[in-house]
């Protein structure tokens, strides 16, 4: 406060100084202008011998080959693989199966191994790798990590074809593959379960296509030398993110056009009659069989590889689920996956709270373009829906922290005026360190009987998740965390799990024209009352292992899902749970349901995600790492400690052949501004010589106008004196 | 009224505004360091971030002077169009002034930064910053780069990064190319490890 007060009082003084200063800049610029550009230029004149000798190295030329791709993210890739992705997806009702095939092309004259950084979706269950060489298959078989990578090198030195794939985090994989001969194409192909999302009566689909460069804080480990495999990343790791240069590959310059193209096809049997089938971000063809199933594909056939795909589709109102279960008899256990719809009419009742909403929005590189505008626009449709009766704040990060007001405060007209204006001012630009932002938006506290949520919008382009994690565990108090994930390729991983953390809701927001309309859906999250404390009674003496083990507060229009590991077949369960002073309880029959294989690979994928948010909790990391291990290894999941290797019987490369290892390039997603992200050095030049040069130019001119014009009439009134006198 | 006098009116008038646009950003550049000096003043007896101005969204970091070109000049926090009008400025995200690592500051080829060419190898920088004790750097090189060429602000090494744009005299603002000028600490005070903006 007192150091407020200090520059209240220096900038009263400085206003004063400034204005008057600024007066007497205008009344003097123009003679000044012209003594300093004299005076300038001569001193340049006179020193201009002194600096002749001074040596100035330019950059030299550097040609580029028809093989060789100028990166955005620094120097060049050389004859790196040639990449294809094919994607099948099979839906039926609340679950999908994956393939993805990726086809790695060996351009060059040599043996190279080829490493791919990719993304999945973050709760993708990722449970088969095969490798196909010509005609022949490999298994990919689960290994613990450590032991995958060992078994993938000592194939790699004898010059036997192998694949590896390995979890960098719940949403970003690699796939190397070693010993691709010239000219030779190999196939890697994956295969994953997923469990769809169900919200505001629509279900969604989306398969991310590009890792987003992420912003690594912290500072540098170790030289920053590339080694074979140890990451092929543009990022060095750093003290906060030992892995950075793992998940970082090279980035393409948007000006050589976009690579890795990427064909999709979908076959989905809703399982029920549909309102709406959209694409949200790229053209899709649609055709429906006889037996109603949609047949989903690109219109262009494919896409490059730079924004998530996501599909939306809408059942009719009365055909909407109210509950769905699925089943399946797996190793001894049965497994389920159901889902509970509360009631509509238990979620819109009660007097809304007063409530303190602290905004906090990204203005770091990486949200440059697009992203920043839609940000903009979705945080003054959120200053819109303010009551009087609410209390707000805003707070911007880069590489620093910057809070509108020093406390939250009314919501009044003269408030928002403020807010708006300074949401318009906002440029992307700087660092991501969202650390400090973060602690400045959970530090402030409320009074009892205030609702107080934090609105973060930001792309998430973070490679130090673990740590934002804690701090979100440690420091939420009463206050509910809501993130906005913005941009062409947003880390969902990121953002699901923040918001996971901070007991509130993930909202995507992937193009402009979506903000009315995503923006909508939240508020109405946000200033509903939620579903509380909700427990789950099973009969007695049934033992069940259920994930999510406590099912976290709903907002409107969200189901509960649970994945169920059950020794005996259950009959019923109860489901109950308080909205705002009213109790709600519901009874579901478990019976029926649609028997689906991979509904184990679902339980095991939730399984390893809450034990993954317990060592972010601060649980011992080595008791996590069994559990994992014991869960990842029996249903043969892909994790942070289990990778997929196969390993071709015959070497096809000769020993003494000599061997390279590429990383495969990727795109800059969508909208993204190379510049922005790994920036340039500052403009720094003004047009004052050119303005003081055109301005001496002109009133040259116009002397010599005048002059002309003057000696004309002069010798007009020669003539006119001659004609007098006759 | 005859055409002539209305266009040469008309010229003196536009030419007298192109030469106050120009002059103007001058002026601004010659006066904001003076204001600059008690918002300074300010930050040496140990307040952070004083802001010059109550609307500016920068403010001092360091004090940079060059004994033989006659330079003083306070350096802002950030590299913005906005802040560099007023001051060279220290460009976010490399180290601090006087911090460990590659401190990188840029300035307007025309205005505060004009001096770069004059500059030659052995020249010595005197950097106060804000917090902490003041140091010496020598000029060892001067280079022309591309603005692509974003690794002169790597931060492997100490040092300190001057950066304008290249060529000076050219007339039309925003080319590609940039003047680079590094300089290495030479004296015996000691880098602080970080410095807290």
């Amino acid at each position: 406060m007192e150091n407020q007060k200090q520059i209240n009082q220096l900038g009263r003084d400085m206003l004063f100084t400034s204005l008057a200063s600024l007066l007497a800049g205008m009344v003097t610029a123009l003679l000044l202008g012209l003594l300093v550009f004299i005076w300038s230029n001569s001193v340049a004149a006179a020193e201009s011998d002194s600096h002749s000798s001074y040596q100035r190295t330019s950059v030299e030329e550097v040609k580029r080959g028809a093989l060789l791709m100028n990166l955005a993210s620094g120097g060049m890739a050389v004859d790196a693989p040639l990449l294809d992705t094919d994607v099948e997806m099979v839906i039926s009702g609340m679950m999908a199966r994956v393939v993805v095939k990726q086809q790695f092309k060996n351009p060059s004259q040599e043996w190279v191994e080829g490493t791919y950084v990719f993304p999945l979706p973050e709760d993708a269950a990722v449970d088969r790798m095969r490798l196909r060489i010509g005609e022949r298959f490999i298994e990919g078989e689960i290994q613990e990590k450590a032991q995958a990578k060992k078994t993938y090198e000592k194939a790699r030195r004898e010059g036997r074809k192998a694949s590896l794939l390995s979890q960098e985090r719940p949403n970003i994989f690699t796939t190397a593959v070693a010993n691709i001969a010239p000219g030779e194409m190999v196939q890697v192909e994956i295969e994953y379960q997923l469990t769809l999302h169900y919200d505001q009566g629509g279900f969604r689909l989306r398969f991310p296509l590009v890792v987003a460069p992420r912003y690594i804080p912290g500072t540098p480990i170790g030289p920053s030398e590339v080694v074979a495999f140890q990451g092929n990343g543009w990022a060095s790791d750093t003290t906060q993110v030992p892995d950075a240069s793992r998940i970082t590959p090279p980035v393409v310059d948007p000006a050589e056009g976009a690579i890795n193209p990427v064909h999709i096809n979908i076959r989905l049997d809703a399982g029920m009659p549909l309102e709406k089938l959209e694409s949200i971000y790229h053209p899709i063809t649609v055709q429906q069989d006889e037996t109603g199933i949609y047949h989903v594909s690109l219109q262009q056939g494919s896409v490059p590889a730079e924004r998530d795909f996501e599909l939306h589709w809408v059942p009719h109102i009365e055909a909407a689920p109210h509950a769905a279960l699925f089943t399946e008899q797996w190793d001894n256990s049965g497994y389920a996956l159901l889902m509970v719809m509360p009631p509509a009419n238990q979620q819109a009742t009660t007097n809304p709270l007063p409530r303190e909403v602290i905004y906090v929005i990204d203005t770091s590189g990486s949200m440059h373009g697009e992203s920043i505008i839609q940000a903009r626009e979705a945080l003054k449709l959120a200053l819109q829906r303010l009551a009087p009766t609410d209390r707000f704040n805003v707070i911007q990060f880069n590489h620093q922290t910057d809070a509108l007001f020093p406390q939250a405060v009314e919501a009044n007209a003269r408030n928002l005026k403020w807010a708006t204006k300074y949401v318009n001012g906002l440029i992307a630009d700087g660092g991501t360190e969202m650390l400090p932002a973060l602690k400045l938006a959970l530090r402030q506290t409320t009074e009892k009987g205030v609702l107080r949520q934090v609105v973060f919008l930001t792309d998430g382009s973070v490679g130090n998740e673990q740590a934002l994690f804690k701090l979100i565990h440690e420091q939420l108090g009463e206050s509910r965390l809501f993130t906005i994930g913005i941009g062409s390729a947003p880390n969902s991983f990121f953002m699901t799990r923040a918001a996971e953390f901070g007991r509130g809701t993930f909202t995507y927001i992937g193009k402009v024209e979506e903000v009315g309309e995503k923006m909508a859906a939240l508020f109405a999250k946000l200033e509903t009352p939620i579903l509380t404390n909700i427990t789950v009674q099973w009969p007695d003496g049934q033992s069940v292992e259920m994930w999510p083990s406590r099912v976290p507060d709903l907002y409107a229009g969200e189901p509960i899902v649970l994945a169920v590991k059950m020794q005996k077949p259950a009959k019923q369960l109860t489901i109950t749970g308080q909205v705002a002073d009213n109790a709600w309880k519901q009874q579901v029959l478990l019976k029926g349901g649609a028997v689906e294989s991979g509904v184990h690979l679902l339980w095991a994928r939730r399984k390893i995600a809450e034990l993954m948010n317990e060592k972010a909790r601060g649980r011992d990391e080595s008791k996590v790492r069994d559990e994992v291990l014991a869960v990842a290894l029996s249903h043969k999941l892909v994790s942070q400690y289990t990778s997929l290797v196969a390993v071709d019987k015959t070497p096809s490369r000769p020993v003494d052949d000599a061997f390279n290892s590429k990383a495969v390039p990727t795109n800059l997603p969508k909208g993204w501004s190379a510049e922005k992200v790994f920036g340039t050095l500052p403009q720094t030049a003004t047009a004052s010589e050119i303005n003081l040069l055109v301005g001496m130019f002109l009133l040259i001119l116009a002397g010599a106008l005048k002059w002309i014009s003057r000696s004309r009439r002069s010798m007009k009134g020669d003539f006119q004196l001659v004609a007098g006198r006759s | 009224m005859r055409w002539s006098t209305s266009v040469s009116i008309f010229l003196v008038i536009a030419g007298l505004w192109q030469m106050s646009e120009g002059g103007y950003i001058k002026a601004k550049a010659l006066l904001a360091q003076h204001l600059l000096q008690s918002a300074w003043q300010e930050s040496l007896s140990g307040k952070k971030r004083v802001v010059p101005w109550p609307w500016a969204d920068t403010w001092p970091v360091a004090r940079m002077e060059i004994e033989r070109l006659g330079i003083d000049q306070i350096v802002l926090e950030g590299s913005s169009g906005r802040s560099l009008a007023f001051a060279p400025g220290h460009i976010a995200g490399t180290a601090p002034l006087g911090g460990l690592g590659n401190s990188a500051v840029s300035g307007h080829r025309d205005t505060h930064f004009r001096f770069l060419q004059y500059l030659e190898p052995g020249d010595q920088i005197k950097i106060t910053p804000a917090t902490g004790e003041t140091l010496m750097y020598a000029v060892i090189t001067g280079e022309v780069h591309d603005k692509q060429d974003t690794w002169v602000l790597d931060q492997s090494e100490d040092g300190l990064t001057l950066i304008t744009c290249y060529p000076f005299d050219a007339l039309i603002p925003g080319g590609p190319e940039r003047f680079v000028i590094r300089a290495i600490p030479v004296s015996q005070n000691k880098l602080m490890k970080s410095v807290l903006l």
